[in-house]
């Protein structure tokens, strides 16, 4: 019995040791397969106008990823392994903030394991850093839904507030490589400079919408209407994040017809079967506009998407006179 | 201007160097620190007169408008616009200050999940814990607690109260307390309480998680229901550009029905569990995505945990006219789940397949029936599941789950079970569950096969995680 069990233990520690050098194995090959170290600083954006903005401050100084193609709902997009050893690897993790990525971020940043890009550490990247955000919900309890605790998170369809997103990205930069920092300025400056006149070209554009109302499928829009002096009338969500019931539709047909609303917007995240129906029943144009560069085709930079929203805007409304 | 004042110095040092010096390398190192000390000097002229530009053009950028206001503004437009800007103000701060799940410290959550059910047949014939006929039963209800502990490491804490199935109280129990570093090295994350082991696919997940109503039978069979342990469990991301996640851990037990090994008693290393998990991924288009994963599990001398466990033993029934009792737990599981997953409105649709096969190879003490020891042997069993979960709108989704498992002492004794579900999550946070299940177990188990309908309603109040686990 004491013969079976020294051997039991001799199995059991023969096997361990087996164990032990495959892992010590597996170490060696992965040292071996690791990448030099990389010139450029790696960047993580979360969203494609993040994207956008990192690379032109950042030049051909940084190597900028984004997990979103820009396509996706800047609220679900998905979980991908394959996302994790890119962020292990970043310097930079920069997102927009305000809870907008909290479907999604935290459990990724948990996942990469990269304690460089943590919450509060130099390399996260807070965006939304030095905005005042709209509609601060009063209360936090789900029966408003989805409510974003600090606010409504979708301020960069304002380009003016996109301006206070590049300076926080301009300053992380900064922080993180000060030599660079003549280069970074230039290339925020220029960025800056082709930003205002289009900023004064697209107010000049949207002149003639002031005071026009529109309704969309998610709450994507009060900055963007803020600015533009449009007027955001409502959502085709009950709630944020909550389908729309027959009965809150039927309520939104009637208010937009007795107030004359011309315009609903669609997200392409979103089905089109409520959109169109609203529009159908209220008399209004249904246009669909991205929320994030790469939305739809011809909207690859942030310059172009806010290109294609404003005078796709304009014609809808124009379209109607 | 400045430059060619510190040229000039910088030259007439350099010379003065030169004239001085004798040699040479001495000289070039003299005149490195000088350029460098020179660019510093530089640099920080530069950084104050950035911020000195800065200082003025924020000064401007001020009064213009204040200017501007002034000139045209009559003082009722400023004192309105003043007051907008409180308000602003005054919200940001409201704001702040608000209980959100990212700020309150530490973030509580409440899960509920009750089970509504008709079996047809009762639970002598279907070997269930519920009776068969109507039943309600409030599986659980689950305190969720988490935390930051130090800017090392987190915690958690599941408290789980179930009703019993006998006498409907219920009873309060810790399903997990655990901390988990946040910032080790190498991609090493240590993990150490009370868990859910990571084994397989589905293994780690809570009940009330699960794309169905009722944990797989091959995970019950096998595993023992959920993985829980009391262990240690390490985990690597391994470096390379490709997803591989690595996991080893060890601990007194696996499986939330199991008792621990040697209670009370002395415990050497083999009768303590061992499992492990290597998982990958891959994105075979930007829709569609696979992700394979192998595990397996170790306990060296089982023989003494049920003994311990109230000194019930043996803990499997006779088989034959044998008695078994478990000597060595040895089991692998394959999982495979393919997703796919449209980037663009993957909220309203997406399919899901997933499949796990475990093979259990315990060893076994057999007796016969008048007590007398016969040779110890190994018993090969499998068990598998499969479901398809099609996600047809954000609120509905509707699948198909097939199960197999053998006894894992009679692997003679089989069950098959098909189910269809469909589900209706009215939020985040609220979900019903409409399933039935056909059990059909064979002649050997000594079962009867049932029909079966369950209404599952699982809601959260307070703070929850969208966690890695559930993606």
């Amino acid at each position: 019995m004491v013969g079976n069990n020294a051997k039991e233990e001799f199995n059991m520690k023969s096997k361990l040791y087996s164990l032990l050098s495959i892992i010590a194995l597996i170490v060696a090959l992965c040292g071996w397969a690791m990448p030099t170290h990389a010139a450029q600083i790696r960047i993580v954006t979360t969203l494609t106008d993040l994207a956008d903005f990192a690379r032109a401050v950042g030049g051909d100084l940084v190597d900028v990823r984004s997990l979103a193609t820009g396509v996706e709902d800047t609220h679900g997009v998905p979980m991908k392994p394959s996302f994790v050893p890119i962020m292990n690897r970043a310097d930079l993790m920069i997102l927009v903030g305000f809870d907008c990525e909290h479907a999604f971020l935290p459990a990724l940043l948990e996942a990469s394991k990269n304690p460089r890009i943590q919450v509060n550490k130099l390399g996260y990247v807070d965006c939304s850093k030095g905005i005042i955000p709209l509609d601060v919900p009063k209360s936090t309890d789900h029966s408003e839904g989805d409510v974003h605790p600090y606010g409504n998170p979708h301020y960069m369809l304002d380009p003016v507030l996109a301006k206070t997103a590049i300076a926080n990205i301009y300053n992380a930069l900064v922080a993180f490589s000060p030599l660079h920092k003549a280069e970074f300025t230039r290339n925020r400056d220029a960025y800056l400079a082709k930003l205002s006149a289009k900023i004064t070209e697209w107010e000049k554009a949207v002149k003639p919408l002031k005071g026009t109302k529109f309704v969309s499928y998610h709450e994507h829009w009060p900055y963007f209407a803020a600015r533009f002096g449009m007027k955001y009338f409502g959502t085709i969500e009950l709630k944020p994040g909550i389908d729309p019931t027959g009965r809150h539709i039927q309520e939104l047909v009637t208010a937009m017809k007795a107030e004359r609303v011309p315009i609903v917007v669609r997200e392409p995240q979103f089905p089109e079967k409520a959109p169109k129906r609203i529009a159908e029943q209220s008399g209004a144009t249904m246009i669909t506009l991205p929320i994030m560069p790469g939305g739809v085709p011809n909207t690859e930079t942030y310059i172009k998407m806010m290109d294609y929203i404003v005078y796709t805007m304009v014609a809808a409304v124009q379209s109607r006179k | 201007m400045m430059k060619k004042v510190l040229f000039t110095l910088l030259c007439v040092f350099t010379l003065s160097t030169q004239a001085f010096g004798s040699d040479l390398e001495t000289r070039i190192q003299a005149m490195e620190e000088t350029l460098k000390k020179q660019q510093k000097t530089i640099e920080e002229q530069q950084k104050i007169i950035e911020e000195l530009k800065e200082q003025i053009g924020n000064r401007i950028a001020a009064e213009k408008p204040k200017a501007a206001a002034e000139k045209t503004a009559p003082s009722g437009e400023i004192q309105k616009q003043v007051e907008e800007l409180k308000e602003k103000v005054e919200k940001v701060a409201e704001a702040q200050t608000r209980t959100s799940p990212g700020i309150f410290n530490p973030s509580i959550g409440l899960v509920g999940e009750t089970v509504f059910g008709y079996r047809s047949r009762g639970s002598t014939e279907t070997g269930s814990a519920r009776p068969g006929g109507f039943d309600a039963f409030q599986r659980s209800v689950e305190l969720n607690v988490a935390a930051a502990v130090d800017p090392f490491a987190k915690a958690y804490a599941v408290f789980n109260a179930s009703a019993d199935p006998i006498t409907g109280e219920s009873s309060l129990g810790v399903e997990e307390a655990a901390l988990q570093t946040t910032s080790l090295p190498w991609n090493l994350e240590l993990k150490a309480g009370r868990f859910f082991g990571e084994f397989g696919r589905l293994g780690y997940i809570h009940d009330h998680e699960l794309p169905f109503v009722n944990r797989p039978l091959a995970l019950a069979e096998y595993i023992g229901g959920e993985s829980r342990t009391d262990g240690l469990q390490l985990n690597w991301l391994v470096p390379i550009e490709h997803y591989v996640s690595l996991t080893v851990g060890a601990g007194n037990q696996f499986g939330g029905d199991n008792p621990p090994n040697y209670v009370g008693d002395f415990r050497n290393g083999s009768g303590v569990n061992y499992w492990g998990r290597l998982s990958t991924y891959f994105d075979l288009t930007p829709n569609i995505s696979i992700e394979p994963g192998i595990s397996g599990l170790w306990n060296p001398n089982t023989d003494a945990q049920w003994a311990a466990a109230g000194g019930v033993n043996p803990p499997f029934p006779s088989v034959a006219g044998n008695t078994f009792t478990e000597r060595e737990r040895r089991l692998w599981g394959a999982d495979l789940v393919l997703s796919y997953k449209p980037l663009r409105n993957n909220q309203f649709q997406s399919l899901t397949w997933g499949t796990e096969v475990l093979y259990s190879d315990n060893r076994y003490d057999v007796t016969d029936s008048s007590g007398s020891a016969l040779s110890s042997r190994s018993i090969g069993s499998v068990g598998l599941y499969s479901y398809l979960t099609y996600k047809f709108h954000r609120q509905w989704s509707a699948g198909f789950l097939f199960e197999y498992v053998e006894n894992q002492v009679n692997n003679q004794d089989k069950t098959y079970a098909y189910s269809p579900y469909i589900t209706w999550a009215l939020s985040h946070w609220n979900q019903l569950r409409l399933q039935y299940t056909y059990t059909e177990p064979n002649a050997a188990s000594g079962r009867a096969a049932d029909n079966a309908v369950y209404l599952q309603w699982a809601w959260i109040i307070g703070s929850h995680s969208h966690g890695w686990q559930q993606r």
